[in-house]
């Protein structure tokens, strides 16, 4: 048996074997190879299975396809966790796709591709203004339902929205700075500027700042969409800007990074003042250590696990039921009651994969 | 009209602080065969490349068919028909035999539009070939399809149908065996005997091309020391001045 | 020597009275082995034959201009990087390139000038990038991986700069949009007519002729008086116009002009459907058409997965492994061409 010599130009091998010989070799090899797809790899069936689940009469295993713009990102595991529940309880199965990195593009293609394929219900993270508005309307033209979740659209002919309110928590985030800083300048962290996840929040602390009258400035900075770029963000900052009052961030990454920022240089000693959002666990540890005063949680599993409700609902009822703007919270956490999220590992957090009941604990 | 068509007098070359060419005059005639012969680091290759266009020297005159001239380019050089066939043979591999023939001279459709004439530079090259008694099955084969020798014929090919007035044949049997050796130096006779092109060949071996050069000059250390017609001197004389050269520079570097 | 030679040229039809099938099946067997583009045409329409029968919509009008969706734009910025890949040169910065050229555009329209114009500007800017990619590489002679590495970050940020970061809609008159890639007949047609455009160039122009003979051989190309230096940088700024022009199709497609866009993901695809297309990386050898059935091909691969619902995570691993078998396939056939073949 001749080795293969995979070098080009030093091809000994082939010169044995005749062309004819060799071109039935590499068509049959490929051919193999390039049936494999149709072994499934891991693809869900594409026959209905038929499933009766609780009271709820018996209905085809829908699908949902959720286009997401970090599709990689820590943040959205328990969404993916309350996604996952929620289609075992009623029967459904889900699609986790978009882009990796925010490009629109990506996004577009997905949700047309989803289209498509027919699926049953989309769920979309409207982080561009105008860039969903067509694939929406061509998306409920074709009679598939759809939500957006945990960022939201003016104009967009989505069915209804899950997720926080972005310029109410960022009212509540100034609100706070308001509470913590007398006067002074502050910077407001975001990892990307512009994206409807995040903007808004920041253009909601600058309103609440404004109204409280109270002499503070908020500068707006970008720290970039990869964890370690904004942590390098943070810390570039704090150096030009010793005399900072307080450093605030608005998306998970950002205040992990300020999280770290205020440990290091022991800023909250200086008495300089620190919050953000979201449950990253630099952030967490932060709260418990005090380097951060507040964190606010806008409970990502829910906004897996109440879309696909929603969804679900629509399709069982023909549409007549369903759709509803689900706010999915806003709640401060602080070194009062951050202690359980701490000690605890659950799928509600996206740490641990686990399913078990939790025990409560502390004051409600 | 004089029969010298090229001339150099007193060129130097240095490159930084390298001095590849001290003091150079040779004499090329009408219809001559020149032999450049001289050991590795003589500075060959440097006069050949000023001789092309390839380098401007140092210092020193360059007179092409009795005017003196300034070589701006190698496109100038050979708009004076002055073609070099480079060691390194100057061929792409990727593109077929005819390509190579006429890169940078390619044939086009209407003027403006600068389409490559296939047909045309296929048919031509055809015939140059056959003309020059050149064997190619084909000249559409990719040239890194080629033999040494057949490359090499091309690349002679393609300077001579270029109207070359002179042709720089640069150590064309180095990297060759016997029957491609004979191939090439066949086809250099022949241009000969046609006696339209005047050539200078850069050479080693001296037993090649002593049958049909003209003149030899022997190039040792920057400077030309030996320049005699061929049939004034022998192939053993030649050794003897190079074998001497050896001796000498073995004795510097026992003194020094 | 001479019977090697012999062999490489075409056969002949043996036998040629004995069945005109048998005939047939082998031409295309080896037009299939003897012109690269075949190969990757052939695994591309493999694939799309695999999807159709595992997703039947995958052939339906509306997955049609999904497909275009993914793979036209990468084309279009494919073939820029054809051209500078076989000069033996790499462009890194072609996907900020194609974030900029819209932002120009916006900004000059905002400024009073018509849209066709507006347009163009941007193109023209794009160029400016082409050439400065051009000088660095050439004249200043940094090696073109870092030279464009460099200016992959500089109208990256310029880009975040200009834009404070923000994204901007683009203007929404119907005969622009539509004829700019607005919807998907116009991406597809912008695609082939790019290709067939710049493969006639490649084969049938001095130009074409000249970009392979630079990247072949630099040295014997310059020896023989081709104007390398100039190749090179006019190859650039090909490339980096055809990466503002992606970007703008793609732009007035979504209705978006995000600062975000295009960057490093566009790029890779861009050169991987080159090179999966049968352009070689080391330079010397390329083919536009290739290049744009390679950009088919890595679009199916996307759509067709998507399609068949398949989620991030798995989805970079299949999506990985199919480039790779992909890719071995072409270098297998390639590899008998080497032995066999002409071309």
């Amino acid at each position: 048996m001749k080795r293969i010599n995979l070098l080009p130009g030093v091809s000994d091998s082939y010169r044995g074997v005749s062309r004819r010989e060799a071109l039935r070799r590499a068509a049959s090899a490929g051919a193999l190879i390039s049936l494999s797809p149709l072994a499934g790899f891991g693809v869900s069936s594409a026959e209905a299975a038929e499933e009766a689940l609780g009271k709820f009469p018996k209905h085809p295993q829908w699908k949902f396809t959720f286009v997401n713009h970090v599709t990689t990102n820590p943040f959205f595991v328990p969404t993916r966790y309350g996604a996952e529940d929620a289609c075992a309880l009623l029967g459904c199965s889900y699609q986790w796709t978009g882009s990796e990195k925010s490009i629109a593009t990506d996004m577009v293609n997905a949700l047309n591709t989803a289209v498509s394929a027919g699926v049953d219900g989309i769920a979309v993270c409207l982080v561009d203004l105008a860039a969903f508005n067509d694939p929406v309307e061509k998306a409920l033209k074709a009679g598939i339902p759809v939500v957006s979740y945990n960022a939201d659209a003016k104009g967009n002919k989505r069915l209804c929205y899950i997720g926080q309110d972005l310029f109410q928590s960022g009212k509540g985030l100034g609100e706070r700075i308001v509470e913590l800083v007398p006067e002074g300048e502050v910077v407001g962290f975001i990892a990307t500027p512009g994206q409807l996840n995040i903007q808004p929040r920041l253009d909601g602390a600058k309103a609440a700042i404004k109204e409280s009258g109270k002499n503070i400035t908020l500068n707006e900075i970008a720290s970039g969409a990869a964890l370690n770029d904004e942590v390098s963000a943070v810390e570039a900052y704090y150096a030009g800007h010793p005399n900072i009052k307080g450093m605030f961030a608005v998306d998970a990454g950002s205040t992990a990074a300020v999280a770290k920022a205020m440990a290091g240089h022991e800023l909250q000693k200086k008495g300089v003042h620190a919050g953000g959002f979201d449950l990253l666990p630099t952030t967490l540890e932060a709260i418990s250590k005090g380097d951060l005063d507040f964190t606010i949680d806008q409970q990502p599993y829910l906004q897996g696990f109440y879309t696909v409700m929603v969804l679900f609902l629509y399709k069982i009822s023909g549409g007549l039921t369903g759709p509803s703007d689900i706010d999915t919270g806003l709640s401060f956490l602080t070194k009062a009651n951050v202690e359980p999220f701490l000690k605890t590992q659950s799928r509600y957090e996206g740490n641990s994969s686990e399913e078990k009941v939790l025990k409560r604990s502390g004051a409600i | 009209m004089s029969k010298e068509v090229l001339r150099t007098e007193h060129v130097a070359k240095s490159f930084g602080a390298v001095s590849a060419l001290e003091d150079v005059s040779i004499r090329l005639n009408r219809g001559e065969v020149l032999g450049l012969l001289g050991d590795n680091g003589a500075g060959k290759s440097t006069l050949m490349k000023i001789l092309t266009g390839f380098h401007k020297p140092s210092s020193g005159k360059l007179f092409f068919e009795g005017q003196e001239t300034e070589l701006k380019s190698v496109s100038h050089a050979r708009s004076l028909g002055i073609e070099p066939v480079y060691q390194d043979l100057a061929l792409v591999n990727g593109l077929n035999v005819y390509h190579n023939m006429f890169l940078q001279r390619e044939i086009m459709y209407g003027g403006m539009f600068r389409i490559l004439n296939d047909g045309a530079m296929r048919e031509r090259a055809r015939k140059q070939l056959k003309e020059m008694g050149v064997h190619i099955p084909s000249v559409d084969v990719e040239i890194a399809k080629l033999s040494g020798g057949q490359r090499q014929a091309i690349a002679v090919a393609r300077s001579v149908y270029a109207n070359a007035k002179v042709l720089l044949l640069d150590e064309p049997t180095a990297a060759m065996g016997v029957k491609e050796s004979t191939m090439i130096l066949d086809l250099v006779r022949r241009l000969k005997e046609k006696g339209e092109v005047s050539i200078i060949i850069v050479a080693h071996n001296y037993a090649q091309i002593f049958d049909f050069c003209d003149r030899i000059n022997l190039l040792q250390n920057g400077k030309i020391t030996f320049d005699q017609r061929t049939k004034d001197t022998s192939v053993e004389q030649l050794t003897s001045l190079v074998v001497n050269e050896y001796r000498a520079a073995r004795e510097n570097i026992g003194r020094s | 020597m001479a019977k090697d030679i012999a062999d490489s040229l075409p056969q002949p039809q043996d036998q040629p009275r004995r069945g005109e099938r048998r005939g047939l099946l082998r031409r295309i067997l080896r037009s299939l082995v003897h012109f690269r583009e075949a190969s990757i045409a052939g695994a591309g329409i493999l694939l799309v034959i695999c999807f159709q029968v595992t997703a039947p919509a995958f052939l339906s009008p509306g997955n049609i201009a999904n497909l275009a969706g993914y793979a036209a734009t990468t084309a279009i910025i494919a073939a820029g990087e054809v051209l500078v890949l076989i000069c033996g040169e790499v462009d890194l910065s072609v996907g900020q390139v194609y974030a900029l050229s819209p932002f120009v555009m916006f900004y000059a329209h905002q400024a009073g000038i018509p849209y066709v114009p507006a347009i163009l500007l941007g193109l023209i800017v794009a160029s400016v990038v082409g050439f400065i990619n051009g000088l660095l590489t050439v004249v200043l002679r940094i090696p073109s991986f870092i030279a464009t590495l460099g200016t992959f970050y500089l109208i990256n940020g310029f880009t975040l700069t200009i834009s404070g970061g923000f994204p901007v809609q683009p203007p929404a008159v119907a005969i622009i949009t539509n004829t700019f890639g607005g919807n998907w007949v116009s991406q597809i047609l912008w695609a082939i007519g790019i290709a067939l455009v710049f493969q006639f160039v490649l084969r049938k122009t001095r130009w074409g002729l000249h970009t392979i003979a630079t990247g072949g051989n630099l040295l014997g190309a310059s020896e023989v008086g081709v104007k390398v230096g100039f190749i090179k940088v006019g190859n650039f700024i090909l490339c980096s116009v055809l990466g503002g022009l992606a970007g703008t199709l793609d732009a007035f497609r979504i209705g978006s002009i995000d600062p975000l866009a295009g960057g490093s993901e566009i790029m890779f695809m861009a050169i991987a459907s080159a090179v999966i297309g049968g352009t070689l990386l080391t330079g010397g050898s390329g083919t536009i058409i290739g290049a744009f059935f390679g950009a088919i091909v890595l679009g199916v691969l996307k759509d067709g997965f998507t399609l068949l619902g398949i989620s991030a995570y798995l989805f970079d691993m299949i999506l990985g492994g199919a480039i790779l078998i992909t890719m071995l396939i072409n270098v297998r056939l390639s590899l008998i061409r080497a032995v066999g073949g002409g071309q």
